[in-house]
């Protein structure tokens, strides 16, 4: 089976040859992969050196911990490579952004109105959540969409906010 | 004399003041939220008793109801921890009313340390120096502050006198934009201290952030346990503590010392506190508070003093004199704290909430963590967004960082975001490791994305396991489907056939 496997923007090509055997941008290496039980623990050892891996789902994709520190990663196979380019790919700079609250809280100011242009890292929001005033950043460039709160409404996580079109 | 103490806190603190009670041989009374209910706190207390919703002032800083709890379950005295009811004065007055004992310092040296514009008068008066601003203890209008704004000289601090933990406290560079800011200032402190006066205090660029750990008895005496180092801050917030200090030599700690116990003195202080420091790049220091409590911070100085400072502070509210002498008090190696919260480092430390799946906690030699978080735990949006506090012990400064490095790889928490890898980075930064750094240098001068440049990676093995990983689920998935298709297409097929003969 093979797979496109994409860490951190970059891709690799991993063919799962069979149980013990995986092959990497052409390069066959020798594994063994075990499974701690009713746990996100993993355990590789590729060429006597050992790995533990803690691997969980993440908003988009899985998220592999590391020796300390966090891979982002999608994987794919042929098929499902093929679908997505077929389609378009990714659409990650166009059409619009809605900010949805990332926890629950009290929305202390808007800082925008609608209408209003926006550049890339302009503050749009303040909420308090956990005793802090947070920051909410655009992501990108853009003209304020419709905006669904005002100062003191309490939002529910994933509640919408605004719209950046 | 007390034999059962009420804990009117949640959280690690809770857990930890518990603990003491534990070795002392005290019952203990929880009290908790209903979005507790499950909480350690709750489960390893001899008593628990629920105070209302999750919301704080709703349960948490319900004074009244906590001292008729208290009462009720025949608790001798009442540990407020840190935050919630700790530092209020009219709580601590009406536990004594009510016959209790009260463990941290009488409601007279809570108010006057609490009201950071009489503090520093007090201060002043008592000889300990303070940082330049505005003097007095008068209610200042805008207009006022305006003002007295260019005396002071910019930058400046606005500074609610309620205040604590960095609310209601606005940085101005200039004159035009102080009105804003101290608009926002009086609208932070009023949501969090119910009182939006504020004063002015120049800002000291450079600094140093020291405490001094003070212990007092009911006897009048007092001694110091030497400074914290809390300089790495995030917007006020401590992020990182360590003890001693690599700043602080033996003169300048003496001299520390020495004011530090003198402002005690001033207030008639007992049981444990704290006296905030700023310090200048010439060792010249300021008073900046007192915390009249104890301190999230306070595991490091006990484990390099060896001082359990919980149990000296049940100890001194259960009448008894302190069991050492200045002279008693020796640093042994070197601690450091992180502070591990629930934030994503990588997205401008924005709090995360959810579900704690899986906690894998570092053990080993020289490591302590102080949590209230096991796997399961709920993060709710209620209060605030610390997991735990990782707290270990070196030899040396240097031992002491290595340690950490290795704690923090071991620390794996599953389900929220977490700064742990903020701390990495900041363990692996050579400013960090050499003891140069100031208040302002998590905010102006590190960068995560620098310190991870450079280091080994392993893309691919993160790219085997992950492939590995999706390719088990799909079979797995396929496997089921193939099952149940078969089963179900048998029971149908059987039905068709049999609708077919009819």
């Amino acid at each position: 089976m093979k797979y496109i496997t994409t860490i951190d923007g970059k891709e690799f090509l991993v063919e799962i040859i069979d149980d013990r055997h995986v092959s990497i941008d052409g390069k066959i290496v020798e594994v063994d992969f075990e499974s701690v039980r009713s746990q996100p623990v993993f355990s590789l050892i590729v060429d006597g050196k050992s790995y533990e891996a803690y691997v969980y789902e993440g908003e988009e994709d899985l998220e592999v911990l590391v020796k300390g520190r966090l891979y982002h990663s999608k994987v794919e196979d042929e098929r499902e490579r093929r679908l997505r380019a077929a389609s378009g790919g990714d659409v990650a700079d166009t059409g619009i952004f809605h900010l949805k609250a990332p926890m629950p809280g009290l929305v202390v100011s808007v800082s925008v109105e609608e209408g209003q242009e926006v550049k890339k890292g302009d503050v749009l929001l303040i909420l308090e959540s956990m005793k802090m005033q947070n920051e909410l950043k655009s992501p990108r460039d853009g003209v304020i969409g419709r905006i669904q709160v005002a100062d003191g409404d309490s939002v529910e996580q994933r509640q919408k906010i605004l719209s950046v079109e | 004399m007390f034999n059962k103490v009420l804990i009117a806190n949640r959280g690690e603190i809770a857990v930890r003041i518990l603990r003491a009670c534990r070795e002392l041989g005290i019952k203990t009374v929880a009290v908790y939220s209903e979005a507790d209910r499950q909480a350690m706190h709750v489960r390893y207390a001899t008593e628990a008793y629920l105070l209302g919703p999750a919301p704080s002032n709703e349960s948490y800083l319900k004074g009244e109801k906590i001292i008729e709890i208290a009462l009720k379950s025949g608790a001798g005295a009442i540990h407020p921890g840190y935050g919630f009811l700790a530092e209020r004065a009219d709580f601590a007055q009406a536990v004594e009313n009510a016959g209790l004992e009260f463990i941290g310092p009488k409601p007279f040296a809570i108010s006057s340390m609490g009201d950071k514009a009489i503090a520093r008068e007090t201060m002043m008066k008592a000889g300990v120096p303070v940082v330049p601003g505005t003097e007095g203890t008068d209610t200042l209008s805008d207009e006022k502050l305006l003002e007295l704004a260019p005396g002071v000289g910019f930058p400046l601090l606005i500074k609610a006198t309620a205040g604590g933990g960095g609310k209601g406290m606005r940085e101005v560079k200039n004159i035009e934009e102080m009105p804003t800011l101290l608009q926002s200032a009086r609208r932070e402190s009023k949501a969090a201290f119910g009182d939006d006066n504020v004063y002015l205090e120049k800002l000291i660029l450079g600094a140093r952030h020291i405490e001094i750990q003070v212990l007092a008895d009911k006897f009048g005496n007092v001694i110091h346990l030497n400074e914290r180092e809390c300089s790495l801050q995030r917007r006020h917030q401590k992020l990182l503590e360590e003890a001693p200090s690599a700043f602080v030599d033996e003169d300048l700690r003496q001299r520390m010392g020495d004011v530090a116990v003198k402002a005690a003195e001033a207030v008639d202080y007992e049981s444990a506190g704290t006296i905030e420091c700023l310090v200048d790049a010439d060792k010249e220091f300021y008073f900046l508070e007192m915390n009249t409590r104890l301190q999230v911070e306070h595991p490091i100085t006990e484990l390099v003093t060896g001082i359990d400072i919980v149990k000296e502070q049940i100890r001194i509210a259960r009448g008894r004199k302190l069991s050492f002498s200045q002279e008693d008090i020796k640093i042994n190696g070197a601690a450091i704290e992180c502070r591990i919260n629930a934030e994503d480092p990588h997205n401008n430390f924005m709090p995360s909430t959810g579900h704690i799946s899986h906690v894998v906690l570092p053990t080993g030699p020289g490591i302590r963590v102080d949590t209230g978080v096991y796997s399961g735990t709920d993060i709710t949006p209620y209060y605030d967004s610390m997991i735990s506090k990782l707290i270990v012990w070196g030899e040396t400064r240097a031992q002491a960082i290595l340690r950490m490095r290795r704690a923090l790889e071991e620390y794996k928490v599953v389900g929220v975001r977490s700064n742990i890898p903020f701390h990495q980075a900041m363990m692996d930064s050579h400013s960090f490791m050499g003891g140069q750094f100031h208040t302002r240098f998590v905010e102006e001068e590190f960068s995560m994305e620098d310190i991870a440049e450079g280091k080994e990676t392993f893309p691919e093995v993160a790219a085997i396991i992950a492939t590995l990983v999706q390719h088990e689920h799909t079979e797995r998935a396929a496997h089921v489907v193939r099952r149940n298709a078969r089963d179900t297409s048998n029971w149908k097929w059987l039905s068709r056939w049999e609708r077919l003969s009819k």
